[in-house]
């Protein structure tokens, strides 16, 4: 899969700024609140599962496809799922530029308001490509925690852009698997 | 030879083939294991068309075995759905258009096969029995149709792996399905049509909200048809007519095309892209003028397939900038003519071939599966317009104009390619495409279908995008851009411009060469 040039930039940048860190022992289990509030970054089938995953877990959490700040209101965690589907931002009437404008949006009103960002990437090796990886690149750094299917990590992406900011990357066989995963991570 | 979406599909048709069937016989093997075997794209709950070429007897048929509108299917029935108009029309039991694949198969079988329903159905019974590992397309489209799936398959469903899309490696078994086939195979089609699993079938739309009858399904009769004829340059086109749109349009496409030259512009350069947008701009206007059923409308097809008329069409075009608008092609009133899917093509011994194509239209069509019978129902319905006015509005019997365009190609009245593809609107544009790298490119089939792909639309005379693969070179999209062209830009090998199958024939009638397309999981095998 060629990686575009944009992300190559990126991960360049932030592999020459930052020094690359040995990070064992992180804390990845309690470390969210509830309620959650569920979201996508490119409006990809895979938020619908996490939400299955989510309620399966036991957890309180809202799905918003299209989420804004407004959505934020009592909620103690965004859960973005990332990966771009362009029958998913076609059937939504929006493009990469529109989704992006609302996930950073987002991003940046719930960091004003102190809520944590989870990121998830459930597609796997066949939801990545330049579109997902551009906004992967951009949002992953945002994180506080990110659980991805291993074979979306096949290439070592997700573990670039975690290191340098010393953000714990949780890796699950299975999508199934993630349940588990959001179970421990959230008190 | 047999060519399909999934390696035991074609190792069904092969069987059948070395079992002493003939290439129609292996045909509907092969489409029956693609039911087991890629449920997704195809099945009992569908429907398409097929067109069989008999060697010996140097005649060409064609078989529709589209799905109809049932009885009480009126222009508005969506319309009067309000905003959630199109969830009705894709996931609803409104959808569901009554099914014709069995009536189809059957149809061929009785009438050019020399094996019975119930020997063709044997290898899509032990599939769907004994399982197979995902790949990793069915995989991918199992998460993109998640949403629809959960909304309404029955808990337990085989089509979801504990609730959760299947991950590549992990075994579809599908048992439903298996007793299904085994009732068919004992009983024959009236068990569908007209016995339990009929019954259950329309219990099943009618608990969705949908309108269709058991009147509706006894009712139903797959239709033989005089192929639709062209040509480009020495090559003969023979296709399946309206409903089925694809060859149509082909033709059409391959008329205007004829007067440019292509060879010279070079595959995919800037002044062939943009050539080839521009006539298909104009010819998504006339579709959306003038295609409907056939047998209740008046298509105009002689004139859209006239070579004046595609002369008219390029005069227009200019060299330098896409125009601001597409109008239809008018035409005199002339009497009615009498008239998300798979492939496959099969060639026997004989040299008899059949070209296949058929569908549940988008992948897991409506997600609705009978009780216990485990074949998923299209969402066909939404192939008719929204408009109301549209001479492909809804109406009680009517065949929704489709897609799909099997074709044969001959020269010196000899078949030298078998070919289809699915992949909706984008059908006839990627086989066309595929047509010139064979005919003006010299490439091999393989080649040809692996080789990037664009398209573009018009709609309500307004031009859409140009979308086009991701391996297209980028000077070649700058330059586009430089023109005027909007650009969508989509994977390097997008499911989007569809998953062609082939058949060729090289000169020396030894050498067979089988295209299967990488973007699904297509594989070519002979015997």
């Amino acid at each position: 899969m060629r990686k575009p040039l944009l992300t190559d930039l990126l991960v360049f940048a932030f592999m020459t700024t930052l020094p690359c860190l040995d990070l064992p022992g992180q804390e990845t289990a309690g470390i969210f609140e509830q309620p959650l509030l569920i979201t996508s970054a490119g409006q990809n089938a895979e938020v619908q599962i996490a939400a299955v995953l989510a309620k399966r877990a036991g957890l309180n959490f809202t799905l918003s496809k299209q989420a804004t700040g407004a959505d934020l209101e009592n909620m103690k965690t965004l859960v973005i799922v990332l990966g771009a589907s362009l029958k998913g931002l076609g059937a939504a009437g929006l493009d990469m530029g529109k989704e992006r404008e609302r996930v950073m949006a987002l991003i940046t009103a719930a960091q004003k308001i102190q809520v944590p960002l989870l990121c998830l990437h459930l597609g796997g090796e066949t939801r990545r490509g330049q579109q997902t990886d551009d906004l992967i690149a951009e949002v992953l750094p945002l994180a506080k925690m990110v659980i991805v299917v291993k074979s979306g990590n096949g290439d070592g992406f997700f573990s670039k852009l975690c290191q340098p900011k010393n953000i714990p990357l949780i890796e699950v066989e299975k999508t199934a698997d993630t349940q588990a995963a959001l179970r421990k991570a959230f008190k | 030879m047999v060519v399909a979406a999934h390696p035991l599909a074609v190792k069904a048709g092969l069987e059948m083939l070395r079992r002493g069937g003939n290439a129609v016989d292996g045909a509907i093997a092969t489409a029956a294991a693609l039911n087991a075997a890629e449920p997704f794209a195809s099945g009992i709950g569908g429907g398409g068309f097929m067109i069989i070429h008999l060697a010996r007897e140097k005649r060409t048929a064609v078989i529709n075995f589209r799905e109809t509108a049932p009885r009480l299917a009126s222009p508005r029935m969506f319309k009067d759905k309000g905003e959630e108009e199109k969830e009705w029309r894709t996931s609803s039991g409104l959808a569901v258009a009554v099914p014709g694949a069995l009536a189809g198969w059957d149809l061929a079988l009785r009438k050019y096969g020399k094996r019975t329903l119930a020997e063709a159905l044997a290898d899509a019974i032990a599939i769907a029995e004994q399982g197979f590992a995902v790949s990793a397309t069915f995989s991918s489209i199992n998460k993109d149709e998640y949403e629809r799936l959960v909304k309404n398959l029955p808990e337990g469903s085989s089509y979801l792996n504990e609730g959760l899309p299947y991950e590549p490696g992990d075994r579809f078994r599908n048992p439903d399905l298996a007793r299904t086939l085994r009732l068919i195979s004992s009983s024959g089609v009236k068990a569908f049509y007209q016995g339990e699993i009929g019954r259950k079938l329309v219990a099943a739309v009618q608990a969705k909200g949908g309108i269709m009858t058991s009147e509706d399904l006894a009712s139903y009769q797959a239709v033989e048809l005089e192929p639709l004829r062209g040509t480009y340059k020495d090559v003969t086109i023979l296709t399946a007519p309206p409903p089925a749109s694809g060859g149509l349009h082909l033709i059409q496409f391959l008329n205007i095309i004829e007067r440019w030259p292509v060879r010279t512009w070079g595959q995919n350069s800037v002044p062939y892209v943009h050539h080839m947008s521009e006539a298909l701009r104009f010819i998504f206007a006339d579709r959306e003028r003038y295609l409907g059923d056939p047998g209740f409308v008046s298509v105009p097809v002689r004139w859209l397939i006239s070579k004046d008329y595609a002369a008219a069409i390029a005069s227009r075009i200019r060299d330098d900038r896409p125009l601001e608008s597409y109008p239809f092609g008018e035409f005199k009133q002339e009497e009615k003519d009498a008239a998300n899917t798979t492939h496959l093509c099969v060639l026997d011994r004989d040299g008899n071939i059949v070209a296949l194509t058929q569908s549940i239209n988008d992948f897991f069509g409506t997600g609705i599966v009978p009780e216990g019978t485990g074949f998923l129902l299209n969402d066909h319905m939404d192939d008719f317009a929204a408009d109301e006015q549209s001479v492909n509005a809804p109406g009680s019997g009517h065949r929704p104009v489709s897609s799909m365009g099997p074709l044969i190609l001959f020269r010196s009245g000899r078949p030298f390619l078998a070919l289809g593809s699915p992949g909706g609107t984008r059908i006839f544009s990627s086989l066309t495409q595929i047509v010139l790298n064979v005919t003006e490119f010299g490439m091999g089939l393989d080649e040809a279908i692996e080789a990037p792909r664009f398209f573009s639309f018009s709609s309500g005379g307004k031009p859409g995008p140009i979308a086009v693969e991701a391996r297209f070179p980028e000077e070649v999209l700058t330059a586009l851009r430089a023109m005027g062209q909007e650009i969508e830009v989509r994977e390097a090998y997008d499911k989007y411009f569809g998953g062609a199958q082939g058949i060729m024939l090289l000169k020396d009638k030894k050498t067979i060469l089988g295209g299967a397309d990488s973007r699904r999981d297509g594989v070519g095998a002979g015997l």
